[in-house]
């Protein structure tokens, strides 16, 4: 008896403790982890994108500042929540969004009567943020399947149900839970982010690769928190991506990364361990050595939300700027003094990278005015970049000599 | 420093026609708004929110929900189908410049008031809506809103039935159970009464 009654208490500890844990971090958003308690600190939380595109006649386009010989125009207005831009074969551009939009839209090439109106095709579905056109196909990723749209431009009136389930075992949820795709050979590169603000990822926190019927699953990069701009360099192969750093550790602390992939597979980015390749984590980071982790190409800047990354291939831009990667930075939430623009960055040839602003502008008394989100190289080497905030889509050309 | 303030433009010229539409739409929400809600932003209405104090961002993002039909109640998705663009953005700024109307309703009860303000601690309403439930931006005011909407909104969240940009109020209630839910938005509701 007395025996038993040991026994049943000793197998009810765990489940005490497993309780009191989970009411200790019961109802605290994953974003929220690791937020000091001051007045200041506990008022920032994630904006989403303002639900109004702005007139076009109210855009900053004429505010953006450029190098010399570029020019920036608007290129599409009332673009509710226009995340991720990419081309068809045919001419069609395919434009995400994310909290706000539940939609994916097409636009067309050439304006029509001095407008590109946006016509809706995917619609009423939440995250629809990952896209990639690859041969006639449109692959969309939620925070919970991917699919593929055969010949998606032959029917954009209705585009029906999809033409293959890539997967529907996606984990889903809200924190960094949307996708940003890319095809390179073949496969398809997608991200999982980790799903709270600073946590033991588990699965997450990593960039995946599958065949283009959803087989053969595969990591690619571990320990990279979170990322949303992803691309191959087109001389090397290589993959680089941006990264966003952990929340609350400081105002100024860590910065977002750009990290250049040289072993896929085989390399820790260092989340939850360790930061922007130098600082422990002050939570995660015992026991750990920052040493033991792959080491970022750049910093991006505190909190930047280093969203979309392209490199550059067209021709129509100088010499100095083949080749290199546009990134787009869509700016601070959790930061007191905003800041944001499009970065412009070069490999270095060591490992590194050196980056500088190019587009800046889209900040006006500390509010943002637009948010950068991705780029699209256009067939004649102009760059389209997507805002959310002010649902445009703006585009870069250059004139000068 | 709001995304609310962010969007509009600046400028003499602009200026003035944003003083004609607050005016217009001045007009509008007595018109079309305060039979309901209340001249004031506050009515006796059940189950009818409190307007007063909202914030701006938070009014538009609930239009356009409504406008969406995302958001679900007869009367405002019928209301809102028709808006256009600049009407939410009127309607809204409106809202944002009415200011808060307290509760006329007897002192709460203490002892209730003290378990319902270490649930809202506990459950970390405080975390994002602030100490003094006043919100900002695109999170609401919730302190003085009505007990029965409160509680209302609190369930239809919880149930997965209220829909948000995310889903970071359900997963917030996930773990709250049902019946801690009347004694916060007891507390919600009588916020800032007891002085």
């Amino acid at each position: 008896m007395h025996q038993r009654r040991l026994v049943s208490l000793v197998m009810a500890l765990p489940l005490v403790f497993a309780c009191a844990s989970a009411s200790a971090q019961e109802a605290e958003p994953g974003w929220a982890k690791g937020r000091p308690k001051t007045d200041t600190a506990m008022k920032m939380a994630p904006v989403p994108a303002f639900p109004i595109p702005t007139a076009a006649a109210d855009l900053p386009t004429a505010k953006l500042k450029l190098p010399p010989g570029f020019k920036v125009e608007t290129w599409a207005s009332g673009v509710l929540d226009a995340r991720e831009l990419r081309q068809g074969d045919k001419g069609n551009i395919f434009v995400s969004t994310l909290f706000v939009g539940n939609k994916v839209y097409v636009l067309p090439e050439k304006a029509v009567d001095g407008k590109r109106q946006p016509k809706t095709i995917i619609d009423k579905t939440p995250y629809p943020a990952g896209i990639e056109f690859y041969k006639g196909s449109l692959f969309f990723a939620t925070n919970k399947k991917i699919v593929r749209y055969d010949n998606v431009e032959d029917k954009l009136d209705n585009l029906g149900e999809p033409t293959a389930v890539l997967t529907d075992k996606l984990p889903g949820g809200d924190d960094h839970s949307w996708k940003y795709l890319r095809v390179r050979d073949g496969k398809l590169y997608y991200n999982i982010g980790a799903p709270c603000n600073i946590c033991d990822p588990g699965d997450f926190a990593k960039i995946y690769r599958m065949n283009l019927d959803g087989s053969g699953v595969e990591t690619i990069a571990s320990g990279v928190r979170n990322t949303v701009g992803f691309d191959f360099d087109p001389k090397s192969g290589d993959l680089w991506f941006t990264n966003n750093g952990r929340d609350w550790m400081s105002e100024e602390l860590p910065n977002d990364t750009l990290n250049h992939v040289t072993q896929p597979g085989k390399q820790h980015f260092g989340y939850p361990y360790c930061h922007q390749g130098n600082i422990p984590d002050p939570e995660f980071g015992w026991g750990k050595s920052c040493d033991d982790f792959a080491k970022p190409a750049a910093l991006l800047g505190a909190h930047a939300g280093s969203l979309g990354m392209k490199f550059y291939t067209g021709k129509m831009f100088p010499k100095k700027y083949q080749g290199a990667m546009f990134i787009a930075i869509h700016g601070p939430w959790n930061r007191t003094k905003k800041y944001n623009g499009v970065y412009v960055a070069w490999p270095d040839g060591k490992g590194g990278a050196k980056v500088e602003p190019f587009m800046t502008g889209f900040v006006e008394n500390n509010a943002y005015l637009g948010r950068p989100v991705d780029f699209l190289v256009m067939k004649d080497g102009s760059l389209l970049v997507s805002d959310d905030h002010a649902g445009a889509i703006y585009r870069i050309s250059y004139a000068g000599k | 420093m709001g995304a609310a303030t962010a969007a509009r433009p600046a400028g003499a010229a602009s200026a003035a026609s944003t003083k004609t539409a607050s005016a217009v739409y001045a007009e509008r929400f007595a018109n079309v708004c305060a039979a309901c809600h209340g001249a004031n932003g506050r009515s006796d209405m059940a189950g009818t929110p409190v307007l007063a104090g909202q914030h701006s961002l938070y009014a538009i993002t609930q239009l356009f929900l409504f406008r969406e039909g995302r958001r679900t109640n007869e009367a405002m998705v019928a209301l809102a189908k028709p808006m256009t663009d600049a009407d939410l953005r009127g309607f809204s700024d409106f809202i944002g410049t009415l200011a808060p109307v307290p509760t006329q309703a007897a002192p709460p009860d203490a002892a209730r008031m003290s378990k319902g303000q270490a649930l809202a601690q506990q459950h970390k309403c405080v975390f994002c809506h602030g100490s003094t439930l006043d919100g900002g931006q695109g999170v609401p005011r919730i302190g003085g809103q009505k007990e029965d909407y409160v509680r209302a909104t609190l369930l239809g969240f919880k149930k997965g039935e209220r829909p948000g940009y995310t889903r970071a109020m359900t997963e917030a209630l996930s773990q709250v159970p049902v019946e801690d839910l009347d004694l916060l938005a007891y507390f919600v509701a009588n916020v800032g009464v007891d002085k």
